[in-house]
């Protein structure tokens, strides 16, 4: 197995072998082995080659915008043919380069960049191809027809970079469409997101572009949520949802073992994502303004399928948990019950002062839980992140139902103060917990 | 490594004929299509300049000019007819919900979308050098009833905007 850690780490290690091997701690065999293992021979390399490909990207960037600048200044001059002509020569000696280092020189960031570079100059040339022939349209089809070059382009030369400026075009795309028009397929995109970008990242492992892609999932569902209903406790919903959805999934890599390093951004990003909901939530004038119309609405067509997928996948890990006893069991039981809790308020909505109390109550205790979680994340995966934002999220949550409610100064310092002093005694217990836990290792 | 190759040229092509395929109707348009000379409705002249492009306004952009017109819905496609007058310009002289058919050699129609505020015929952006901006812009407040444009139109009505015209000065 090839285990690749930080480039720092490597570093260090490649500096300190030879004098292990002087002073007898590792055998020249164990050396060699240390050396397969963490690629140590490849990083002279990889950081002069990380440089180059920066320089170049910049350097290959510049050279793209000159020519397309030179074309756009000299509008008049140059004939349609011409110009069209350097477009598309542009571009291609951009991929082709690029193509040739990566598969013949070996010199794989170097052409990646020049690929990615190459899909950037693509998207310039989409704009002036337009503008010679004055194709009119509305802006986000540019970004359509990007994203659509862009992602192909990923897949060829599976490169994550480019995976993500597809990703970051195409929701621009969705964005701008969906507020020009309102027929009932544009509600397949997040569907369609998750069918095309999950598959490449999942091919080109990248953490990056799979966090991405549930990012724009979370922010596709919001979006059509809101325009479709107009009313914030149907966001809500979209976020308690896809929420869920991306924590499942991260959870899902966690304790599988398969993909296991895209386990932690994915499930943080679903934790954030809820904890983010419930905070807004967990205010009693929110619910003023997300119930001003509180008939029970249809369930919506395009939640349906992620909450189907998200509902299976989280409770098939809770019951694995309950059956196995496992310590996890708090950790999924509290996250499943607070994105049930936040959907249940979400669909309900307050029809008189009563419900926006009960409401406002469920979602404080939905808001908790995902702190708890949070914490008890921090501690089982030793994320020390996790841990501070399950603690400050707890802080923030009590500081702000103080501000909210009570209008002393001297309560409100009493609070600051306590807070203040629990963060710190919190801080120093988990520090003093992890050591124990290496110390035990 | 062959398939890798074959993938990644794939990849290109599509990518080139994404950005033939902008232009593509355009293009055909402008091949295929007649000629015809149409006169630029008075343009708001706070509203000429839109970034890289100036919005030009017609008679037949305008619901009004079609008052006898029966009820379209927004976003219905629509197709303006056009007639050539003595002075070369084409002016409007009615409007359809299919394809008008056996149009006499001096009209020919237009294929719009319409909207409650103004009909959209895909010739309403003409993209300008970064140089002319600001000449073509106060060229077009100044001399606003001068100001002709020439279009081709294809046998669909699809129409594609060819070249400015403000009395001598012709912007392509």
């Amino acid at each position: 197995m090839t285990t690749k850690l930080s480039t720092d780490f490597r570093t260090t290690l490649k500096k300190e072998i030879p004098a292990w091997i002087q002073e007898g701690i590792v055998s020249e065999e164990s050396a060699q082995f240390l050396n397969t293992r963490y690629e140590l021979d490849t990083l002279k390399q990889e950081s002069s080659r990380l440089l180059a490909a920066v320089l170049f990207t910049l350097g290959g960037l510049l050279l793209g915008g000159g020519i397309i600048t030179f074309v756009a200044a000299n509008w008049e001059e140059i004939p349609t043919v011409a110009k069209v002509i350097m477009l598309l020569v542009t571009l291609l000696t951009f991929h082709i380069t690029g193509f040739w280092l990566w598969q013949q020189k070996g010199w794989s960031r170097l052409g990646h960049a020049l690929v990615f570079a190459g899909c950037l100059v693509f998207g310039a040339n989409i704009g002036l191809m337009a503008q010679i022939f004055h194709v009119s349209g509305e802006w986000y089809g540019l970004f359509g027809a990007w994203a659509l070059g862009s992602v192909i382009m990923a897949y060829a030369a599976r490169s994550w970079i480019t995976g993500v400026l597809a990703l970051f075009t195409a929701t621009i795309w969705f964005g701008g469409f969906t507020f020009d028009h309102h027929g009932e397929w544009r509600t397949v995109f997040p569907l369609l997101v998750a069918a095309v970008f999950l598959p490449l990242a999942w091919y080109i492992h990248s953490r990056v572009l799979y966090v991405l892609t549930f990012l724009s999932i979370t922010l596709s569902l919001a979006f059509l949520t809101a325009e479709r209903y107009s009313s914030g406790r149907y966001v809500l919903l979209a976020i308690a949802v896809s929420g869920l959805l991306a924590w499942a999934v991260g959870e899902f890599h966690r304790t599988s073992g398969i993909k296991p390093d895209f386990g932690n951004p994915t499930a943080g990003l679903g934790l954030l994502t809820l904890a983010l909901g419930a905070y807004v939530a967990a205010f009693h004038e929110m619910w003023r303004d997300y119930s001003f119309d509180s008939a029970v609405k249809p369930f919506s067509l395009t939640l349906l399928l992620p909450t189907v997928i998200a509902g299976v996948v989280a409770i098939t890990l809770l019951v694995r948990s309950l059956r196995e006893q496992n310590e996890r069991t708090f950790l999924q039981f509290s996250v499943i019950a607070a994105s049930v809790i936040l959907s249940i308020c979400a669909i309900l909505g307050a029809n008189h002062h009563g419900d926006m109390v009960l409401l406002t109550i469920a979602a404080n205790i939905a808001a908790l839980l995902l702190a708890g979680a949070a914490i008890a994340s921090g501690l089982l995966d030793e994320r020390r992140i996790a841990f501070w934002f399950g603690t400050l999220l707890t802080v923030l949550l009590i500081l702000s139902r103080f501000l909210e409610y009570e209008t002393s100064l001297l309560l409100k310092s009493a609070a600051f103060i306590a807070c203040g002093a629990a963060v710190m005694a919190a801080g120093i217990a988990y520090e003093k917990y992890l050591r124990q836990k290496e110390l035990n290792v | 490594m062959k398939k890798g190759m074959i993938f990644f040229a794939i990849a290109i092509i599509v990518q080139v004929l994404i950005l033939l395929g902008v232009p593509a109707k355009k293009v055909y348009t402008r091949a295929t299509g007649k000629d015809v000379i149409l006169k630029v409705a008075p343009v708001d002249p706070y509203n000429v300049l839109s970034g890289y492009y100036v919005t030009l306004g017609y008679d037949i952009s305008q619901p009004q000019t079609f008052a006898n017109a029966p009820k379209f819905e927004a976003d219905e496609t629509i197709y303006a007819i056009v007639e050539q007058q003595p002075d070369g310009v084409w002016k409007p002289v009615g409007i359809e919900r299919e394809v008008p058919k056996n149009l006499p050699a001096n009209r020919t129609c237009l294929r719009g979308r319409w909207n409650d505020w103004r009909i959209i015929y895909g010739i309403e952006e003409f993209y300008i050098p970064e140089g002319k901006r600001q000449q073509i812009a106060d060229d077009l407040t100044k001399n606003r009833n001068e100001a002709r444009v020439d279009v081709k139109v294809d046998a669909q009505g699809n129409a594609a905007l060819v070249r400015l015209r403000i009395q001598d000065r012709i912007y392509e």
